[in-house]
């Protein structure tokens, strides 16, 4: 397989709960809306023809407010829960289609999962906890002990490995969480809004150790949150989930700059343009009674980390991409874009 | 709208039941179907043949030979290994393999190795004072039959427990039976059960798994089903095979619930083998019924104090070993070294106790030259005998206001009018209470009633049993709020509601016995007692998930505690009300029928005579069944029309 093929192609997934979930997908009654859909069969579309890929080593973001259907996505993408229709491939292997044996395999060595809320063992000490995936594959306790210990390291839970789980904080449940997610070393993380039942300022430095673990260990990463903020702060990209579809995938900035319909766009209007927004968006052609500055700033900056360089300028800046200037910017456009009421 | 509808059916039910008293009044004593109780009909008979066709195939029948007596021979050789343990005399020796000390040592150092030390006093003290009560071997026995029954029940309850627990279909499979052990009075099988296995341990020891091992199979499935789901998929999404998770996170998890199920079924068990006494079951119901008999007050006294001594050691012992399991964290290094230091010190002298309580005799069988039962019979009986002749009005009057006044008139109404003006009276009340299926299902369940004869002693039990509840209701809902109410209050009435739950029925019957005689009243007042910590418990739990800021609004609006209760917390516990009012009429009707006993006439009467005179076995086996079908009759009506409520 070359580098760059995806590592995870999901092609027209559907979940449909129901008794004949079946009669829905392929007919007429699959272009209904969920209401119309409810009153008509008693049927319920959680995921409606989802189709995306996931390239190696990305951070994939999938977001929705409750009820979008993001959590039984991430469950039909580990068969957690069933989907009614669908492939989902990989690296090459379609897992709609192996058996039970060959799907506990794959969930022991390829993929994992982090919950919620947590759902750690509370009867084990936090080493058993993160040990457990390495447990229920048959490896000796010697050895997985021994795994175990290097992952409390690589999350920061030194010192707690005898610790029990009612013993730790949140943050620090979560943290376990991560490790035992982490134990069995799989290629794909599946992170069900991890951090959505800690404080705020936990929050925030969780999502860093993602960053951090993500830089370190270049894990594949399908991330679900509700959080537009964390899913930019994570995400390579993001797919924005409503009513069981997909309405727009794409990275920070392209959701921002265009947002392909009202729902999208009132979603990301809380969104600090300047955070995620590159110089490449507000680049304008020079006016004739301007006069560019010496510097030059690379098209794929961010904005806000552009900014000293455009103030202390004075004059506007080429912004360039591949070597030739693609038009301009000055402090009045930066000012301009992040006083801007969205 | 609803207020009209409501009122207006309020009045339509006075006047409905103006009018069916005036009718009993004008058909009194017409085809009524009283049937004297030596009477058999053509249906009793042919039961009564068909009973005795089935004993006498008890040797050569297949059915027999290949199921029913293999299986009553395996429960009684094991029920016999723990009797001869530590209950009976065997093998040559004069005391029982265990003697007492052996059996004290012992059963202390099992609660002091699950639970904590205080526990292990009680259970030394408790049972010394069974000894002392000259209750040793009666109270053996009764723990020899519980330990059996209850490791039979959790040998069967928590596999099936399990299996409910994790599977749906089962679920639903076993529901539907469990429900019907639930409501079944214990009257109703001992006497099939007999039939079947003949009377002794292993009839008294399936009777009591009958009434056990539902329990031991919701708790354990209850156990499973409510656990945390997210560790649950948590093991799943990591691959692990279904028998990991249920045996490494499923069960570990769940494990102090099921011990918690342990201690119920343990309390059920043991309420059941005084019961089975009926059934020449071993143990102290034996001494309670004989008690029953010669109305001993005295020395039921001390049977059942002994009932209650053992009832309140097992369930304290079970319990805390229970709570025990409750913290998943386990003790430190040095509280388990000094634990361990402990229950091996402990588990010496409970070996070398039982080595010697083994070849001493005088450590094998309990002494009995300190005697405390006999002042403790006299002393009770001197006080029922100052009851009932100095404070007569206390007795004497409560009980003849509550007979004439109350259980007279609805015993005309119901067995003393013609029986198919009843019939139609009740179905008319169930079509307007609870719709036309049940009007219909109780059509057929009183019209199968009325088909076996005994529709006469079946109206008797169901008047007993309505006036019970209607003074259950009264006296448990007055209480259920106050404990609803008032944490002291909950907390000063707890202990007592948890010991009424625990109690056999049958040791209630000792006192009130004593102090109202042999009449219908005694049978009625034991119900009463015996059904008002359940509805207290569960009215109580109603009001007090009323939420909180329902009751601030009305304070906030300026009602008074009693416009909060009757125009807040009442109808917003309506649900509870119901349920109560359901479960206390089985509860009663429980009762009722083992008041069959001292002298309440009525179906249990006629089930005890059956089990004693063999030519109304088969009556006896039909007001069994008819019990069976009044229960169902009651459950379905009261929930079809709690539903609606």
């Amino acid at each position: 397989m070359s580098a760059d093929s995806p590592m995870i192609q999901v092609k027209n997934l559907w979940k449909v709960f129901g008794s004949n979930p079946d009669k829905v997908i392929g007919t007429e009654l699959a272009s209904l809306t969920r209401s119309e859909l409810r009153a008509k069969t008693g049927n319920t579309v959680a995921v409606r023809d989802v189709s995306f890929d996931v390239a190696p080593g990305e951070v994939f973001v999938v977001m929705g407010l409750s009820g979008s259907g993001k959590s039984t996505l991430v469950r039909c993408m580990t068969r957690l829960i069933e989907p009614t229709a669908g492939e989902l491939i990989f690296s090459g292997e379609d897992i709609l289609k192996v058996d039970g044996n060959r799907l506990r395999e794959l969930r022991r060595t390829k993929f994992s999962m982090v919950f919620q809320h947590f759902g750690l063992l509370p009867h084990r000490k936090v080493i058993d906890n993160i040990a457990y995936p390495l447990e229920i594959n048959g490896v000796g306790k010697a050895e997985r002990h021994k795994r175990a210990q290097e992952v409390i390291e690589l999350v920061g839970l030194n010192g707690y490995s005898e610790a029990y789980p009612e013993q730790l904080s949140g943050g620090m449940q979560q943290r376990v969480g991560l490790a035992r997610a982490l134990a069995a070393d799989p290629e794909i993380m599946f992170l069900d809004e991890p951090f959505s039942a800690l404080d705020p300022l936990i929050r925030r430095d969780m999502q860093s150790e993602v960053i951090r673990l993500h830089h370190e260990l270049g894990k594949t990463m399908v991330f679900i949150t509700h959080d537009l903020q964390e899913a930019a702060k994570v995400g390579d990209r993001i797919a924005i989930m409503r009513d069981g579809a997909l309405i727009q995938v794409g990275t920070p900035a392209e959701l921002v700059a265009n947002p392909k319909d009202e729902y999208v766009a009132n979603f990301v209007r809380d969104i600090a343009k300047s955070h995620v927004l590159t110089l490449r968006y507000i680049a304008r052609p020079l006016r004739s009674d301007e006069s560019a500055a010496t510097v030059e700033l690379d098209a794929d900056l961010i904005i806000r980390e552009a900014l000293p360089t455009v103030l202390e300028a004075h004059r506007p800046i080429h912004v360039v991409s591949g070597g030739s200037s693609i038009g301009v910017v000055s402090a009045e456009d930066v000012l301009a874009l992040i006083a801007s009421v969205n | 709208m609803y207020r009209k509808l409501l009122e207006r059916k309020g009045y339509f039910f006075l006047g409905f039941i103006a009018l069916w008293y005036a009718l009993s009044k004008i058909f009194f004593d017409k085809a009524t179907w009283e049937l004297g109780i030596a009477d058999n009909t053509s249906f009793t008979n042919v039961v009564g043949d068909a009973a005795g066709a089935i004993s006498g195939n008890r040797t050569h029948s297949p059915f027999f030979v290949y199921f029913f007596n293999p299986i009553r021979l395996f429960i009684n050789g094991f029920v016999d290994i723990i009797r001869n343990l530590i209950a009976t005399p065997s093998n040559g020796h004069a005391a029982p393999t265990i003697g007492w000390l052996g059996v004290i040592a012992i059963l202390a150092f099992i609660t002091l190795a699950t639970s904590r030390i205080r526990m292990a006093i009680l259970v030394i003290t408790f049972l010394l004072g069974c000894g002392a009560l000259g209750m040793w071997a009666d109270t053996m026995d009764t723990l020899a039959m519980t330990l059996a029954a209850v490791l039979l029940s959790l040998a069967i309850g928590i596999p099936c427990g399990i299996w409910a627990g994790l599977s749906d279909r089962v679920l639903k499979l076993f529901t539907p039976i469990l429900d019907l052990a639930q409501i079944l009075p214990t009257m109703v099988y001992l006497a099939p059960l007999a039939l079947f296995f003949m009377i002794g341990e292993a009839s008294a020891t399936i009777a009591t798994m009958i009434y056990s091992v539902p329990i031991s199979i919701r708790i354990t499935s209850h156990a499973i089903r409510s656990l945390n789901f997210s560790p649950v998929e948590a093991s799943i999404s990591m691959g692990a095979t279904k028998k990991q998770t249920l045996s490494k996170v499923q069960l570990p998890m769940a494990k102090q619930m099921i011990v918690l199920g342990v201690n119920q079924t343990v309390m059920a068990a043991l309420s059941f083998v005084v019961i089975a006494a009926l059934i020449a079951a071993p143990g102290l119901g034996k001494p309670v019924i004989s008690a029953l008999t010669i109305q001993n007050t005295g020395r039921g006294f001390v049977a059942g104090l002994a009932v209650v001594l053992v009832a309140i050691m097992l369930d304290r012992a079970t319990s805390a070993a229970a709570m025990k399991q409750k913290a998943f964290i386990p003790p430190t290094e040095s509280e388990k070294r000094r634990k361990r230091l402990n229950v091996s010190i402990a588990g010496a002298v409970a070996l070398g106790a039982t080595i010697a309580s083994h070849f001493v005799t005088a450590l094998g069988n309990f002494p009995d030259n300190f005697d405390i039962a006999t002042p403790i019979s006299n002393a009770t009986n001197s006080f029922v005998n100052f009851l009932v002749n100095d404070v007569s009005f206390l007795t004497v009057g409560f009980k003849d206001i509550i007979s004439i006044r109350v259980l007279n008139p609805i015993e005309d109404m119901l067995a003393r009018a013609p029986w198919f003006m009843t019939l139609t009276m009740f179905v008319i009340a169930a079509l307007v209470l609870a719709g036309k299926r049940i009007a219909f299902l109780t059509f057929v369940l009183l019209s199968a009633i009325a088909a076996t004869g005994l529709w006469f002693d079946a109206m008797i039990t169901l008047t007993q049993t309505i006036v019970a509840t209607l003074l259950t209701m009264i006296v448990g809902v007055a209480l259920g709020i106050w404990v609803g109410r008032s944490k002291r209050a909950d907390s000063l009435l707890r202990p007592f509601l948890d010991a009424g739950q625990t109690m056999p029925a049958f040791v209630y019957l000792v006192p009130i016995l004593g102090l109202f005689g042999p009449t219908r009243f005694t049978a009625i007042a034991t119900g009463i007692v015996y059904s008002i910590p359940v509805v207290v418990k569960i009215v109580g739990e109603g009001i007090r998930s009323v939420p909180e800021s329902m009751i601030e609004a009305a304070t906030a609006a300026g009602s008074n505690v009693r416009q909060i209760i009757t125009k807040v917390q009442l109808p917003a516990s309506k649900r509870a009300l119901m349920l109560a009012a359901n479960q206390g009429m089985i509860f009663v009707l429980a009762v009722i029928v083992i008041g069959g006993f001292v002298g309440s006439g009525g179906l249990g009467y006629i089930v005890i005579m059956g089990s004693s005179k063999p030519e109304l076995q088969g009556k006896g086996l039909v007001a069994g069944f008819v019990i069976l079908l009044l229960g169902v009759a009651i459950d379905r009506v009261a929930q079809a029309a709690s539903r609606r409520a």
